[in-house]
């Protein structure tokens, strides 16, 4: 096990004001597992992978880490546990823009340690179709190749979860596919417990397992593409 | 440092505006601590040049060289370890093609503060015969030069240049204290022969020592602060200074905020991946310490290249330890501008960052 919700709650307000965003939500998620979790706009996707991401507590229930409770931690803890344990791909580009390519990576070496060696970033440089990129900044690449160098940057830190929200969303379906075939390897290589948030339901075809978002509450769809009834 | 300096090697043009407004700030402070320093100088020159540690007056004098009228007797009823009688008056000196202000200091033969003679007789001591300050060689000044007196039909020779002699911005002529008195109180002579106006004391124990009647004693600091328009005129300088301080920091608090409002988002990001408030606040102040550094050095080199540019007649002298001083200040105050982004930073939510 290395990401669980368990009994997981958010709510915001209060009294009449009171908005459930995300209902008892039980979630688990093994290494070696790419997990969609598909839904329509504010279903409270975003609010489950922050929850999930340690961005934020949730109301009521637990959210477990490798065997870590987040609840238990305080921010500093927390972000700490982010560094860690979780790479983040987010749908607006998370990379810094005045950052060469090699610079992005080398900025986690500053503040992490066990990151992967030299051999392994040159070997995902070039699982990623990113080697001559390297001494490039963001404003030099096109959506694809900056979703491509975020995901590279993600599995750098050689993290046990990988976070994705929508991160095909600024890219066409050709470079969109590319991405996902590009996480599942990652995933199943590296024995990634990956979630990707994302209302785009063609995704799902790259996924072991496909949770649904609608109002708040999240069930497990199905396990396979065909028997969402996505597929002929 | 990595991600400050990273950033500054991109936005070459943003960090260039910033540091050289830094730069002209920190070459304003340099430039007026030169000037401060350099008018401080030419009212107190001669007395640091004399070395003393207090001076005699009359108390009625209210610690002022001009209206203190002293019997030079005194000297010998003080029991210091050494002491020089100073007989002074203000004139002005036309060589035949230019006139300046100076001032007369009538001094004994063998007494300390005797001037060292940089050019000319060494000894100086001959009838009428001064020793001027070498400022008047750029006024046209030379050794042999007869010099007449607004106040006197005696006409003096110059017989020597000396080297810091500037009292209360004027150039000084030493000469001997009987020809002194004979020209400051002409048909009086007689009577006034013995009447000088202070006594300088070189005895660390000067508050030790027991004062003829009427008369006070000063630290040789407080005398000079006592000098007309002296301490008036520092005090202006000196807060010019404080104000630019203050100035800077606000250049830098107002730069770097703005900077940091334009990077919130990313700052948001990177927290959300885990990386701590501590590293971008400390990157922040990095940055600020490189953009400070770099402008204060460019202006500490390039206020001492228009210092060597400057004519002679600009009173500006150079301290570089009082330089360095100010420079690691300005570095201090622009980190201290650099916490209102810092502040900004630790508040960042990441959440909102990823539109959470």
């Amino acid at each position: 096990m290395v990401l669980e919700l368990r009994n997981a709650k958010k709510t915001f307000g209060e009294g009449n004001t009171l908005v459930e965003a995300m209902k008892e939500t039980n979630f688990l998620v093994e290494r070696g597992e790419l997990v969609a979790v598909i839904g329509p706009s504010g279903s409270g996707k975003s609010t489950f992978l922050t929850v999930a991401g340690g961005l934020q507590s949730p109301s009521e229930g637990q959210v477990i880490i490798n065997g870590k409770e987040l609840s238990q931690l305080n921010e500093k803890q927390r972000s700490k546990v982010r560094l860690q344990e979780i790479g983040f791909i987010l749908q607006a580009s998370n990379l810094v823009p005045f950052l060469t390519v090699d610079e992005q990576l080398e900025l986690l070496n500053k503040v992490k340690k066990d990151n992967m060696s030299k051999d392994e970033q040159r070997k995902l440089y070039e699982d990623l179709g990113i080697t001559k990129l390297h001494k490039n900044y963001p404003s030099d690449l096109s959506g694809g190749e900056r979703q491509r160098v975020a995901i590279a940057k993600a599995l750098f830190s050689k993290p046990s979860i990988l976070l994705a929200d929508e991160p095909t969303a600024s890219l066409d379906s050709d470079r969109a596919f590319e991405v996902m075939e590009l996480l599942r390897n990652e995933t199943k290589s590296n024995q990634t417990a990956t979630i990707v948030v994302t209302h785009d339901v063609r995704l799902i075809k790259y996924v072991d397992k496909v949770y649904k978002m609608t109002d708040g509450v999240l069930k497990l769809e199905s396990t396979a593409e065909k028997d969402l009834g996505l597929t002929e | 440092m990595f991600l400050a300096w990273s950033e500054i090697k991109k936005n070459k043009l943003r960090f260039l505006l910033i540091t050289s407004i830094l730069l002209l700030v920190s070459f304003l402070v340099f430039f007026l601590s030169g000037l401060a320093n350099g008018l401080a100088s030419m009212n107190r020159e001669a007395i640091d040049t004399w070395n003393v540690d207090a001076v005699l007056l009359t108390e009625e004098s209210d610690k002022s060289l001009y209206e203190s009228a002293l019997n030079k007797e005194v000297a010998d009823e003080l029991d210091a370890k050494e002491t020089a009688v100073v007989s002074q008056m203000g004139a002005i000196a036309n060589n035949g093609d230019t006139k300046q202000n100076v001032m007369l200091f009538g001094i004994d033969r063998e007494e300390f503060i005797k001037p060292e003679v940089s050019e000319g007789d060494p000894t100086f001591y001959v009838q009428n015969g001064v020793v001027a300050s070498d400022v008047l060689k750029d006024e046209g000044f030379k050794i042999g030069d007869t010099l007449e007196l607004s106040s006197s039909d005696t006409e003096l020779t110059i017989v020597g240049f000396t080297e810091k002699a500037r009292f209360n911005a004027s150039p000084i002529l030493y000469m001997k204290l009987n020809d002194m008195q004979k020209i400051k109180f002409g048909d009086a002579y007689t009577m006034n022969k013995d009447v000088v106006n202070a006594v300088v004391v070189k005895d660390k124990d000067w508050d030790t020592l027991s004062l003829p009647d009427n008369t006070e004693i000063i630290e040789t600091e407080t005398f000079i602060e006592n000098l007309p328009g002296y301490t008036e005129q520092n005090l202006t300088l000196t807060y010019m200074i404080y104000f630019l301080f203050v100035i800077s920091a606000a250049i830098v608090a107002i730069f770097l905020y703005v900077l940091t409002v334009q990077k919130i988002s990313m700052f948001g990001l990177m927290k959300a991946q885990g990386i701590s408030s501590a590293y971008l606040a400390r990157s922040v102040v990095a940055q600020t310490f490189i953009l400070a550094l770099i402008g204060v050095v460019l202006a500490f080199g390039l206020t001492l290249l228009a210092g060597s540019f400057l004519p002679n007649a600009v009173p500006i002298m150079f301290d570089i330890p009082t330089m360095i001083l100010y420079g690691l200040i300005l570095i201090v105050v622009a980190i201290l501008g650099a916490v209102i982004s810092v502040w900004t930073i630790i508040r960042i939510d990441p959440l909102e960052a990823i539109g959470g």
